[in-house]
This record gives structure tokens, C-alpha cells and sequence, in this order.
């Protein structure tokens, strides 16, 4: 509910507060360590009474320098410090970097391989946004859906791990398509080079199970007048505002901005379905919680449509085993659960990049906290921060 | 950034970087070039446009302004050095300089365009761009820690990622990465294959970690 100062004045006035109330400014420290934090991250804000301003976000505790570090890599083994930047949907992270370097080397990717990454792209958003599901109504004090959300993102990661061999670190992409020997906890050689023999039956299952608890997710959040009263016209983002701080993803989309990578960007194949971008209409806390519910909708649409049109075919396109990447630059964004991810690849030839510039979603998307949260009430900052659904190790990298 | 091969590497096809023939990307480049006296070029379906450092914040106000680039992607810096204390040496010789990006973005057909402008190499410094772009707030604090540029009008040039009173930038070709000085290259160990599989093996360095 907000709460305005005319509501306090009249409540301190029926309190019959006799005596002069003075309000000096303190500072308030939130963390670095909070329930609501995926990661740490430390707010320090001024409050002036319930009102704060000049709230100053303090990052960095998760900072692993992995642009450094990718210096001293060849590009194979880039994916697997990439896969911990949003370790909420690890597999997501490194589908940008692989078509960046692929582009770099002008490789054809087998179709089947495509499809195989755009279905675990999408996994890897269903199962993001159900974290997210779970965990924003968690900080408003509502407990229940967390089961709910959780119990249908391990249907999910159960899928990614029988193809992959990790839910959260895949490492599953290489060079010129996916890993040819897919399969869990192999430590002999698979006879079969393909997905698992059940895969496809199973994600098509496990999509309809997805499809009916959103619903239910839905029935048990949306109807929910403390959750409604909290969200709804709180941390209004203005969608000029939004394009200006750099926010995308559902954060950018929720402030009624149409856009949507995988609409106008052909790092996967996702032309070939057809899916519909959900766009809010007052970019406030709720709309930005009910979008990514309808985009957990839609991912099940595209992961269905994909099982059944899957070609069949290799998995790898020839690559030589010690490859150089030809000189050049690139950038190849994605469109990732959290928003735009994206990374600028500066080769000389050699086996390893020259430098690697990493555009993770959330770093951008938490840089609006300051202007968001100047003049808010103190328990809306969590209603506000959590609402951008931010990941630490996306923000610090 | 050297893995010790097994065999030898193969031949990369030699290719010469020839800007794309005309796509709505490059005619946009192209036309934001012409207007700013720069040079644009678009390899890999990413385009580019060289500006003059004093007429980066003029440049990146018309591409807000005139070209519709409203959505601010990032910025950073490549520096370009001849001598390297990490990773491998260029394999010929540049004029030394940092080189600063800038990534703003429409929000209708997804078209990104990249700013480039050149920065001294001993006193690298350029105007602030968060009047611009508030989302340049965060991208130039990184840039400053890490590279040591120095932006002129920033309303808060503090560290954002390293503790204050760090010595260094982090992300300088001059500046050492510790555990390789320790280890040259701590995923040796792991690129052993097990014993009668040696050779079927792929080489698994990529599970190596630092």
C-alpha cells in the first residue's frame, strides 16, 4: 500500500502526539547480505523518516574479472567461466558467446543443433522466470508459491540435465554446434551421439505440466490482494527512462516497450515459431512480475513447436580440434531471461581472444536503483529491487 | 594463452576483413558517419563508426536525438598495446591506444551501432556521457577502475567494483594476472586423459579453471 505523508500526519495527529517530532536524516545499510538478494549486494540509503533518497547500490563482492580472465583462454574454455555469470540460467549465457565466435569463423551450424540450443535457451528462461516466481512473492511475505514455482523449475532442470549433464552449468555448447556425446554422467563413450532416447516425449510432457501450473501460479498470485497492493503502482519505470538506463529484457518490455531480440535477431533459429512478446502497459512492479509469468507461457509454446519440427541431422559442423579464430570484431546479443546479453569479441587470429567485453543484463538493469528508489518508503525497496529480478554474479561478472 | 597443441594447429583460413555489402545496418552507419565526420564499417553484421574524441558527447547526443538510438547497451575499452603482460601479443604492431565503445541501440529493428573513439595512451581522458545516457553512469565508473580513463563531468567517478584505495587498472595489457604468474597454466593437469584413452580423448581443457 503507499503511503503517503498526509496519511502518517493524520496518523501521528489521531496518535495525539503532543510533542514536536524531528526527523534528522541517518543513513540505512542493507547488507551486503539480504534474503532478497540473489547474491550480495549492499544498499546504503539516506532516510528521512520512512523516505529515502540518494540510495547508493555497493557492488563488487562477486566480481570474478572473467573479461581478464578470458584473455589468458582459448575460446573453448571461455564457456565454462561464462556459464557463472547468471548462474540462474547458465545455459542461456553461453549461447551468445559461441555464435559470436562461430560468426567470427563464418561456421554453418547444423540446423539440428540449432534447435537442440534454442529448446535449452528456452528451458533455461522457463526456469529462471520460475525462480523469479518463487521468489518475489517470498519477499513480500508470501510463502506458498515458492513450492509451487520450485517444484516445477526441477521438471525443467531435470530435462537440461539429462541432455546435458548439469542444471546449472551446462557447459554444453561447443564450437560449431552442441557437445556430440550427449548424455549424463557418462564416463564411458556413448554409442549414441544423440539426445536421449526420451527427451523430446518428456520435454513435450513436461511443457504441458509447465503450462498448467503458470495457471496455477497465476490463480495463487494474481487474485492475492497484499501482493496486488504492494506491487501495483510501485517503482513506476517510464519507458524513456527504461531505454536510457539501458534496461531490457522483461524489465524494458514491462514499461511498454515492443522489443524483443529473438523477434529481430537471428542468433537462433526462433523466426520459425511463432510466440507472442507480452509488453506491460504501467511498467510498475507488478507488471513486471505478470510479464515474465506470460513469458513462461510462451516459452513452452516455442519449446513445443520446436520438439515436434526438430530436424534430424548432425550435431557438430567440421571443425578442426586446435582451431584460431580469424582476425576481426564482433558483437552478438541475445535475448536472455534477464534482459540483453551480449559479448564484444576482439580477435588478433590467435587461439584466444584479445579481449572480451561482457554485457550482462543485470549490471544496466540495477544501475536504474537509485533513481528508482529516490523518495520511496522504506519497505517498498524491497518490493522495487526485487521486482528487477536481478542475479548478482550477472551484475558483478 | 598458449595450450600446447598436440598437433599442429590448423591452417586458419586467411581472410581479409571487406566491409559488407549495403544492408539497412550499414546504410545507418553510414549515414551517422557522414553526419559527424567519422568513418563507419560493418564486419560480421556489427557496425561501427570511428568519431573524433571531441565530438563523442556531440555524436552520441544525435545518435539519441536524430537516429532514434535510444537504448544505451554499454560501453568499455580495448587497449591497445604492443607490449602484454597477459594473453598473447598482437601479431603486429598498432599505434598504442586505448579505444572506447560506446553500444546504443534502437528499440524497433534492433539495429546496434558501436561509437569508437581513440584515447591518448599515457592520459586517457574524454567527456562524460551520463548527461546523455544516465545508463553511462555505471559503464564509465568500470571503465575508469579498469583502465584508469578518465571522464570528465561524471557526477561520481568512484570505484564500483574494486575497493577504494586499489592500486592499478585491472584490465590494462600492462597489468599481470596473478595466478598465471603463480601457475603458468594450472589446467595442465587436467588435459591428462585416463589411462588406454589418451588418445580417443578430445582434449579436455575447457574444464579447467583458474
Amino acid at each position: 500500500m503507499t503511503v503517503t505523508d498526509q496519511d502518517l500526519v493524520r496518523h501521528l495527529s489521531e496518535a495525539a502526539v503532543s510533542i514536536e517530532l524531528q526527523t534528522p536524516e541517518m543513513t540505512l545499510n542493507i547488507g551486503p547480505q539480504h534474503p532478497s538478494t540473489h547474491g550480495v549486494l549492499r544498499l546504503v540509503a539516506q532516510v528521512d523518516g520512512e523516505r529515502t533518497h540518494n540510495v547508493q547500490p555497493v557492488i563488487g563482492y562477486m566480481h570474478r574479472g572473467y573479461e581478464k580472465l578470458a584473455e589468458v583462454r582459448n575460446y573453448a574454455q571461455i564457456t565454462t567461466l561464462i556459464n557463472r555469470i547468471d548462474w540462474v540460467s547458465g545455459y542461456a549465457n553461453e549461447v551468445p558467446f559461441i555464435v559470436a565466435t562461430e560468426k567470427l569463423m563464418q561456421l554453418e551450424v547444423p540446423e539440428r543443433a540449432q534447435y537442440i540450443r534454442l529448446i535449452l535457451t528456452e528451458m533455461a528462461r522457463i526456469s529462471s522466470h520460475l525462480v523469479f516466481m518463487a521468489s518475489y512473492p517470498l519477499e513480500l511475505g508470501a510463502a506458498t508459491p515458492l513450492f509451487f514455482a520450485l517444484r516445477d523449475r526441477e521438471r525443467v532442470l531435470d530435462l537440461l540435465e539429462s541432455v546435458t549433464g548439469g542444471r546449472f552449468h551446462p557447459n554444453f555448447n561447443r564450437i560449431g554446434g552442441v557437445k556430440p556425446n550427449a548424455g549424463a554422467g557418462s564416463t564411458q563413450r556413448k554409442v549414441s551421439q544423440d539426445l536421449p532416447k526420451t527427451f523430446l516425449g518428456e520435454t513435450k510432457a513436461a511443457m504441458d505440466k509447465v503450462l498448467e501450473s503458470a495457471d496455477e501460479i497465476e490463480d495463487l498470485v494474481a487474485g492475492n490482494e497484499i501482493i496486488l497492493a504492494r506491487t501495483k503502482g510501485i517503482g513506476v519505470i517510464p519507458s524513456d527512462v527504461a531505454a536510457s538506463f539501458g534496461l531490457s529484457g522483461p524489465n524494458l518490455r514491462a514499461s511498454g516497450v515492443n522489443f524483443d531480440l529473438r523477434k529481430v535477431s537471428d542468433y537462433l533459429p526462433y523466426s520459425k515459431f511463432e510466440f507472442n512478446v507480452p509488453v506491460g502497459e504501467n511498467g510498475d512492479c507488478w507488471d513486471r512480475w505478470y510479464l515474465r509469468l506470460l513469458e513462461i507461457r510462451e516459452s513452452a509454446r516455442i519449446i513445443q513447436q520446436a520438439v515436434d519440427s526438430i530436424p534430424s541431422g548432425p550435431l557438430q559442423a567440421k571443425v578442426p580440434k586446435i582451431f584460431k579464430v580469424p582476425k576481426g570484431e564482433v558483437y552478438v546479443r541475445a535475448e536472455n531471461p534477464k534482459g540483453e546479453m551480449g559479448y564484444y569479441i576482439v580477435s588478433d587470429g590467435g587461439l584466444g581472444p584479445y579481449r572480451v567485453k561482457i554485457r550482462s543484463a543485470s549490471f544496466s538493469n540495477i544501475s536504474i536503483l537509485p533513481w528508482l528508489l529516490e523518495g520511496a518508503i522504506i519497505p517498498d525497496i524491497i518490493a522495487v529491487m526485487g521486482s528487477l529480478d536481478f542475479v548478482l554474479g550477472d551484475v558483478d561478472r | 594463452m598458449t595450450t600446447s597443441p598436440s598437433e599442429a594447429p590448423a591452417e586458419a583460413p586467411a581472410e581479409e576483413d571487406t566491409t559488407e555489402a549495403a544492408s539497412p545496418l550499414a546504410d545507418l552507419a553510414n549515414e551517422i558517419a557522414g553526419s559527424i565526420a567519422g568513418t563507419a564499417e560493418v564486419n560480421f553484421e556489427t557496425a561501427k563508426v570511428r568519431v573524433d574524441p571531441d565530438r563523442w558527447v556531440e555524436a552520441l547526443t544525435a545518435a539519441r536525438d536524430e537516429h532514434g538510438l535510444l537504448f544505451f547497451s554499454w560501453l568499455s575499452a580495448v587497449d591497445w598495446r604492443n607490449e602484454v603482460a597477459v594473453g598473447d601479443k598482437l601479431t603486429s604492431e598498432v599505434e598504442e591506444r586505448y579505444e572506447l565503445l560506446a553500444a546504443v541501440s534502437d528499440l524497433t529493428e534492433g539495429r546496434l551501432v558501436i561509437y569508437s573513439t581513440n584515447l591518448d595512451r599515457d592520459k586517457p581522458t574524454i567527456a562524460s556521457l551520463t548527461a546523455v545516457y544516465p545508463g553511462a553512469n555505471w559503464h564509465e565508473r568500470e571503465a575508469a577502475e579498469m583502465f584508469g580513463i578518465d571522464f570528465l563531468g561524471h557526477p561520481q567517478l568512484e570505484k564500483l567494483y574494486l575497493p577504494e584505495g586499489f592500486l592499478g587498472n585491472p584490465l590494462r595489457k600492462s597489468f599481470p594476472l596473478l595466478s598465471r604468474e603463480v601457475k603458468p597454466w594450472p589446467g595442465m593437469v587436467d588435459v591428462e586423459g585416463m589411462p588406454g584413452q589418451a588418445d580417443e580423448e578430445e582434449p579436455a581443457a575447457e574444464d579447467a579453471e583458474a
